[in-house]
């Protein structure tokens, strides 16, 4: 087996009496599409809220390539490999699509305020830089016909799709999706789905994703790992999860085993 | 109508203006306000130095409320540290006024901090509030300290060298003030295209998304406090020099006011929009004063005394309608106009 990029091991997180995560362990290897799945409230976005570093953990470590995820900050983590979507959408509404994926590029670049306001040499050649990794981006996702329009302007399917392009701007290792096909119709998911194979075998980024979609999870995940009430149930590979008992209970009750 | 140039390198899509021509345009524009104080009328170019200077703080207002979405009402304060500071510098110093107006910018900037830090916490409304009990903080600060700043009496200005050379005119603060707002568009319009600017932009429209794509919220917040600080106190730096004599009645609450009105008219988080926006305020008063005097002088007596409370309602009448009306401000009416004459006769009033 090889050396996983994420290690959970024994995340907890409680609100008040509610636990939210109870014990939760897992591994995402380098280049591995791990999915997430559990029934509403299971405590999969407290999860990755976790993991991302925007709630602190009751209990439970967080190894990232290494690294002690939780002694980091929420801003550091772009600059070690982590990038996420989110469940709702998160872009920049003011922005085009090209300034929010630039944005998503911020952990790269390096100008501070005074080279920004002289935009000299390095600033101007780091600008253009971004420019054209942008245009990489934008041509791997096919969205070249909306690059310079307004996000807000932009219909949902595609938002969804520019929020990966901001995600991929700070060139993660882990990429962490938060129901990304959700609301999508059968062919917008398709081409998510596609994305996110090819994002795995042409750049080998690992993806830790929350998915409702079973179409989706059983035909890409390598490993899916299912949460119910806070507390992991089972996990394994797409066909092993299928065929478990505790997840069949857990998603159709009782007499449905 | 004017065709869409293609664009062959990356360079050319970073660019400032998307078309060459359009440089001819702003050269004459320059051209234009240069020659101003030579052919025209003296009180015709101090009226456009005051709205130059109006001008700048404007811009350093939209870089913090407009472009990182933080609402400040202190900003009145920002503008008294530069103008004392330039006053004390010139005055009692002797300094040239280059390096004076820089350290006014700086001595405002670091004074940001102070109100800066709370604003981490703080949002919207309680911002708001923190910041105008800052620029109170100050005002009353300036009158305390009397051996520095001449207490609640005020302080004169001298107008000392530049380079050496005496200062004699309003006409040399005209250029000063001039060369000082060309600077200012410049660094803004720079930085709104860049890391900084895009992170501001970030901040304001969606924190946490910012958070995860690797901006440190306090960084940039305070980024966003110290540049819009320092412009605001050249800005004040500019006003003391050609008001001549300060007091802290110059940087009340409704100069604040003033302050945001012309951002929200002129349209948020837009370098041409500051610019409009304080032309329009600058003027306003003026305009609306000349208007009742000559057509509606039968129904208003408005005595002169009074102009500072008619000033007040003309620029809450002024935001109300602007939020109402045209809630993106002038620069965003400006860019309709513009698209509907370059695609003429092809294009639509609205689109």
């Amino acid at each position: 087996m090889t050396a996983s990029l994420l290690r959970v091991a024994g995340l907890t997180k409680r609100f008040g009496g509610l636990v939210a995560v109870d014990q939760a362990s897992f591994d995402v290897a380098p280049g591995e599409i791990v999915s997430v799945i559990g029934p509403n409230g299971a405590g999969k976005t407290t999860l990755f809220n976790l993991i991302c570093r925007l709630y602190s953990a009751d209990a439970g470590s967080v190894d990232f390539d290494g690294k002690n995820l939780l002694a980091y900050r929420a801003d550091q983590l772009a600059g070690i490999g982590i990038s996420r979507t989110f469940q709702n959408l998160a872009l920049f509404e003011h922005g085009t699509v090209v300034e929010n994926m630039l944005v998503g590029m911020h952990s790269r670049l390096k100008s501070g305020v005074l080279a920004g306001a002289f935009y000299w040499g390095p600033c101007q050649n780091e600008e253009i830089e971004a420019r054209k990794e942008v245009e990489r981006i934008i041509e791997f996702l096919e969205i070249e016909e909306i690059r310079s329009q307004p996000v807000s302007m932009l219909s949902y399917g595609l938002r969804k799709r520019v929020e990966l392009g901001r995600a991929l701007g700070t060139q993660p290792r882990l990429l962490m999706l938060d129901e990304m096909v959700s609301g999508m119709n059968q062919e917008e998911t398709e081409d998510i789905a596609r994305f996110i194979l090819d994002l795995r075998d042409e750049f080998g980024i690992a993806v830790l994703m929350i998915e409702h979609d079973m179409n989706v999870v059983m035909d890409i995940s390598d490993k899916v790992y299912v949460l119910n009430f806070g507390v992991p149930i089972a996990s394994g590979t797409p066909a092993e999860v299928s065929s478990n008992p505790a997840v069949i209970d857990a998603y159709l009750g009782k007499s449905a085993a | 109508m004017r065709t869409r140039t293609f664009k062959q390198t990356y360079g050319e899509l970073t660019r400032l203006l998307p078309y060459s021509s359009s440089w001819t345009w702003y050269v004459a524009l320059l051209a234009a306000l240069i020659a101003l104080p030579l052919v025209g009328p003296t009180y015709v170019s101090t009226f456009v130095l005051l709205i130059l200077s109006a001008a700048v703080g404007a811009i350093g207002l939209n870089i913090v409320t407009g472009s990182a979405g933080l609402i400040s009402l202190g900003h009145a304060g920002f503008l008294a540290i530069g103008a004392y500071t330039t006053a004390i510098l010139t005055t009692d110093y002797g300094f040239d006024l280059i390096p004076t107006l820089v350290i006014a910018g700086l001595v405002s900037a670091a004074s940001s901090l102070l109100v800066g830090i709370p604003s981490l916490r703080l949002k919207g409304l309680y911002l708001a509030i923190t910041t105008l009990a800052f620029s109170i903080i100050v005002t009353q600060l300036i009158v305390e300290a009397e051996w520095l700043t001449g207490g609640s009496i005020g302080k004169a200005v001298t107008r000392t060298t530049v380079f050496g050379y005496p200062v004699r005119s309003t006409i040399s603060i005209y250029y000063i003030a001039l060369g000082v707002l060309v600077l200012t568009i410049f660094g803004a319009l720079n930085l709104l295209r860049s890391r900084v600017g895009r992170a501001w932009m970030a901040i304001r429209d969606y924190d946490t998304a910012a958070r995860m794509m690797g901006i440190n919220l306090v960084q940039y917040k305070l980024f966003a406090f110290a540049v819009s600080a320092f412009l605001t106190g050249v800005a004040g730096g500019l006003s003391a020099l050609y008001v001549r004599y300060i007091n802290i009645d110059g940087f009340t609450l409704i100069v604040s006011v003033e302050a945001v009105a012309m951002i929200l008219v002129g349209g948020l988080g837009s370098v041409r929009g500051a610019i409009l926006g304080a032309i329009i305020i600058t003027i306003l008063p003026d305009v609306s004063r000349w208007l009742m005097n000559t057509m509606f002088r039968s129904v208003f007596v408005l005595p002169a005394a009074n102009s500072q409370e008619i000033k007040g309602i003309i620029y809450a009448v002024m935001i109300i309608l602007f939020l109402r009306y045209e809630p993106d401000g002038l620069a965003a009416r400006w860019a309709v106009i513009k698209r509907f004459w370059s695609e003429w006769p092809l294009g639509k009033a609205r689109g």
